[in-house]
This record gives structure tokens, sequence and C-alpha cells, in this order.
């Protein structure tokens, strides 16, 4: 479990999180979401014990970030940003070193490398230098080290960054696997990454936590996520945003897309609790245009991503 | 301890598998032996005596000793890896000192290769075994300090680069501190600590083969202040 508590970290004069406070359950899978500079890696700094937090307090697994630092580092497997690690160590020889610092030796570390060894798929390339590996291998190396002593959390910074399509899948495959039990809290700015692992998600933008929960939790909290998309036909594309977005129950139009033989499909987003269907139906009915579809959809998290942090930068 | 031993290792393996520890070690071999045969004339001066073979070490260290220590931490920071290795359950005086013992490893392995030179001269006459075993001593004494000195350099550098010249610069200044006085007319007190400051002045006694405890205690002190600086620069860049 990861509890953070109003925690604060400035740099000189750049505060790089601002009184961010959440709790990470057993279990469970969560997605730290933002933008680059959001204040993703500073937080997971902390919460690894590479950086102490200017104030508030934070724990995991019961043990204070500030007070008991390496009973934390103890039970957290930590992937940094780009996977560092030795360039000049083979990938065996580098497992060995960290289980070796760990506190690991004979036949449990022996054990322990041929698990995560197999379990990120490293045999091929165990005798490698690690300089002359792929990305998606030494991404692979940093989970391995990460995950090397069985740690009940993990905490893991763009774990797929730079990665090829078909090494995304496998890696997350490894997470989702690894979340059955353990605690994982892995940072990311790719939206699809959080929907596709994520059992919930904490939007980070200039520092600030702002928002938290299932992603439709963060869209009812918002009460503005549906979007009605609407196709028209016989209206000229022009006057179709003033007299939409004028309907009661329309908070605004976010697309108008002309597609031709003088049909047009217009994205409208719906005012909190409102349905506009019938307004839209009744107005196109008085100005002689056909309805050819109507349909609801939910807001994707990318909508949400974007409505969020751009309402609240610079605030 | 076995953090500590882990650490040592890997910073000596990293030696070896780049150029570094081959430079370090070749450098070393040739200019002292070449500085004690050729310019320092050992056959010319016909005394069985290595005084002229020890009285380089200190300057040749100057360059010698940062090479080894320079990426020490700086590499760490830039390569990313620091946050790895500041994040595994090691105290950072468990850090310092497997860096330290590393890098020591290095020097060690070098004065070790070193010592055909008195076993190439041993026939040619009455060398006092006990007097070379005091230069050796005080040799790696004073090279511990250089290293301790050298690794809080490169904690306190962005980049390789310049961990290696301020490591030049320091060593220069603290080795030579003691020659000011008689290039400057200081006031009795300021030269005297000018003159107790320099490494040079302490090596002086072993150079000639005496252990003088007072001269090997005031290495292992600095020795130890370096580390000591240097586990709270780690413990507080946390902070930063």
């Amino acid at each position: 479990m990861i509890q953070a508590d109003s925690l604060v970290k400035r740099y000189g004069s750049i505060e790089a999180v601002r009184g961010v406070s959440f709790r990470v359950d057993t279990g469970s899978i969560v997605g730290l979401l933002g933008p680059n500079g959001a204040g993703k890696t500073s937080l997971m700094r902390i919460l690894t014990c590479y950086h102490f937090p200017t104030s508030g307090a934070a724990s995991v697994e019961g043990h204070d970030v500030s007070a008991q630092p390496d009973q934390v580092r103890r039970v957290v497997g930590y992937l940094p940003e780009n996977a560092p690690s030795y360039d000049d160590m083979k990938a065996g020889d580098f497992l060995k070193f960290i289980g070796s610092v760990r506190g690991m030796s004979g036949a449990r570390l022996r054990a322990r490398i041929d698990w995560a060894v197999e379990t990120c798929g490293l045999s091929p390339v165990f005798t490698r230098e690690i300089r002359k590996l792929s990305r998606g291998y030494r991404q692979r190396v940093g989970l391995a080290q990460a995950m090397l002593h069985d740690p009940p959390v993990l905490i893991l910074d763009e774990p797929t960054s730079g990665l090829d399509p078909n090494q995304i899948l496998e890696i997350r495959g490894l997470i989702r696997s690894l979340g059955q039990s353990k605690t994982v809290l892995l940072s990311t700015h790719i939206l699809q990454e959080v929907e596709a692992l994520c059992r919930r998600v904490l939007i980070l933008n200039a520092g600030k936590l702002i928002a938290q929960g299932t992603s439709e939790e963060i869209a009812r909290d918002l009460k503005e996520g549906m979007v009605l998309t609407v196709s028209i036909k016989g209206a000229p594309p022009q006057g179709l945003h003033e007299s939409l977005a004028a309907l009661p129950g329309v908070r605004g139009v976010s697309a108008v897309r002309a597609l031709g033989d003088e049909r047009t499909e217009v994205d409208l987003a719906v005012a909190a609790g409102a349905d506009p269907s019938e307004s839209v139906y009744d107005w196109a009915v008085a100005s002689g245009h056909k309805i050819l579809g109507l349909s609801r959809q939910k807001a994707s998290l990318e909508e949400l991503f974007s409505r969020l942090t751009s309402e609240t930068t610079g605030g | 301890m076995g953090r500590i031993i882990a650490i040592a290792r890997r910073e000596l393996a990293a030696y070896f598998a780049t150029p570094v520890a081959y430079i370090v070690v070749i450098f070393f071999l040739v200019i002292t032996s070449g500085w004690f045969f050729f310019v320092n004339g050992f056959f010319a001066q016909d005394a069985a005596s290595l005084r002229g073979y020890f009285s380089l070490w200190p300057i040749v260290f100057i360059p010698l000793i940062p090479a080894i220590t320079m990426r020490s931490w700086a590499e760490e920071r830039r390569q990313g890896t620091a946050e790895i290795l500041l994040t595994l359950p090691a105290r950072e005086r468990e850090l310092v000192l497997g860096k330290f013992f590393g890098s020591l490893a290095l020097l060690l392995t070098t004065v070790l290769l070193t010592v055909a030179v008195p076993l190439s001269v041993a026939p040619l006459g009455f060398f006092e075994p006990g007097q070379i075993a005091g230069q050796y001593v005080g040799a790696i004494l004073l090279g511990c300090t250089g290293l301790a000195a050298g690794m809080l350099l490169s904690a306190l550098s962005a980049n390789q680069i310049s961990a290696f010249l301020l490591g030049v610069v320091f060593l220069l200044l603290i080795t030579m501190i003691g020659q000011i006085p008689s290039a400057l007319a200081l006031p009795g007190w300021l030269a005297a600590a000018f003159t107790w400051l320099s490494l040079d002045y302490h090596f002086d006694s072993f150079r000639k083969g005496v252990l003088d405890s007072r001269d090997a205690l005031f290495f292992i002190v600095l020795t130890c202040v370096f580390l000591y600086i240097n586990t709270k620069v780690l413990i507080l860049r946390r902070f930063r």
C-alpha cells in the first residue's frame, strides 16, 4: 500500500510537487498520468526515497519515507525513467550485483535471477553487455532489476517508453500479471496505457493532483463527460455551430465534420445531467434538416485529460 | 559488509571494462620507471636507495588519481544509475566505502605492479626491505587521501571532465601548498600552517622510508574526513 499526504517537493524556486495526497491499495495497478513536467518523476522519487519531500508525508507498506527510508527501499522495486543500468556490465552480472546489494546470495540469489530472467524474457541476452542491447531489452533488464527481490510494491516510471508495439504489449502483459499480487504505481503520458492496464488513475498537472479515480469516476465527477454525435443531412456546416450551441443542454460544439453529399457530423459536449437529444431533433425538424443519427458516447480519457490539463495550466 | 564488497567489486570491474584501468596502470608504470632510471639517474647516483623513485609518486598521483575517481559519482548521475544505486537498501556510508575500496583496489593493483622495480634493482646493492616497505605504505596512504578527495569532487561535479579538472587542481594545490611560503614572504605561522597542510610535507618521512605515525595519522584522518563529507553530500542531495 502507498499513502501520500500533502506531499510538497521544491527544487530551489521550482515547486515540482504541490500538496499531493492519494492512496494506492495493495493488489492494484494505478496509473500516474500527466504531461511532461507535471511532477510524476518527482513524486516517484519521493516514494522510492531517492529524494526526501520538502514537506508532507508518505508511506509505503506502512514505512515512512522520511523516517524509515531503508525499510521503504527494501519493499519497493523501482524502474527509473529510461531504465538506467550499468552499460559496461553484462545483463546477468548486473542482476547479480543488484541482488547482492539487496542482501541476497547463494541459492536464493540464483533462483531469483532465474525467475526474473524467465519472467522478463532475458535468457537470449543474459551474457551480453547491456550497452549492446536494444531499447526493449534494456527496459526489460530494468524491470528484472526492479522485481528481483520480489517486492510487494513496484514503482515504474514510464515502463513502456521507447518500445515498439509488440514489446509494449509484452511489457503490459507482464505488469498486468504482476499487478495481481502487488501494488503497482506506473507513470505514463500514454493514455491508452492507463485505460489498458490501470484500475485507477491519478492525473497530475503542474505539480497538483487534479483528478483521481477510475476513468469513469473522473468523467462522472466532471459531469460533462458525455458527447452527443449528431449526423445531419441538408444543413450547411457554416451555420451549424451557432444554432446547435444555443440549444438547451448543449455546453458547446467540439467538432464539425463535413462528410460530403450534404451530410455533416457534429460532436456536442453535453452539459451536466442534461440530455439534449430531443431539442436537437426538434431543431432539425423546425429548420427542415434530416437527422441521420444520434449517438451518445463516453468522453475518452484523452478528452478528459486534455480538458483537465488545459483548464488548470498556470493555475 | 556484503554490500560494500558487492559495490567495490562492481567498481573494480567497471575500471577494467573500459580503457581507464589499463591507461592508469601503463601511465603510472612508464612515467615512474622512466623517471627513475633515465631522468633521475638511478645508475649514475650509484646509491642503494629508492628515494628518487618514490619522490615522483606524489607528482604522478596528481593527474592519475583524478583519472581513477572522476567517474565515481559524476558518471552515475549522468547515466541515471545514481537513481538505481541510491534507491537500493544501502546506507550512504556503505555506498561511499564500496566505491572507495573499488578505486583503492585499482590503485593497489598499480602499486603492486611497481614491485618489479625494487625487485629488479635489488641484486645491485644492499636495499633495506623495511625502508622500501615504509615507502610503499606512505605511497598507499597518500593515494587513499587522494582517492577520497577525488571521489568527493566527483560527487560535487556535474560530469567526469570537471571532476577530473577539479581533482587535478585540488591535488596540485594540496600537494604543493608547502612550496608557497618559500615563494612568498608569508608570516611564520601562516607558512607553518601551509607546510603542515601539504601532502608532500607529510609524505617526506615516508619517502625516506621512515614510518612516522603522525604523518600516517594525518593521511588516515584526512581520508576519513573526505569520505565522511562525501556521505553527507549524498544525504544532502536527497533534500535538494
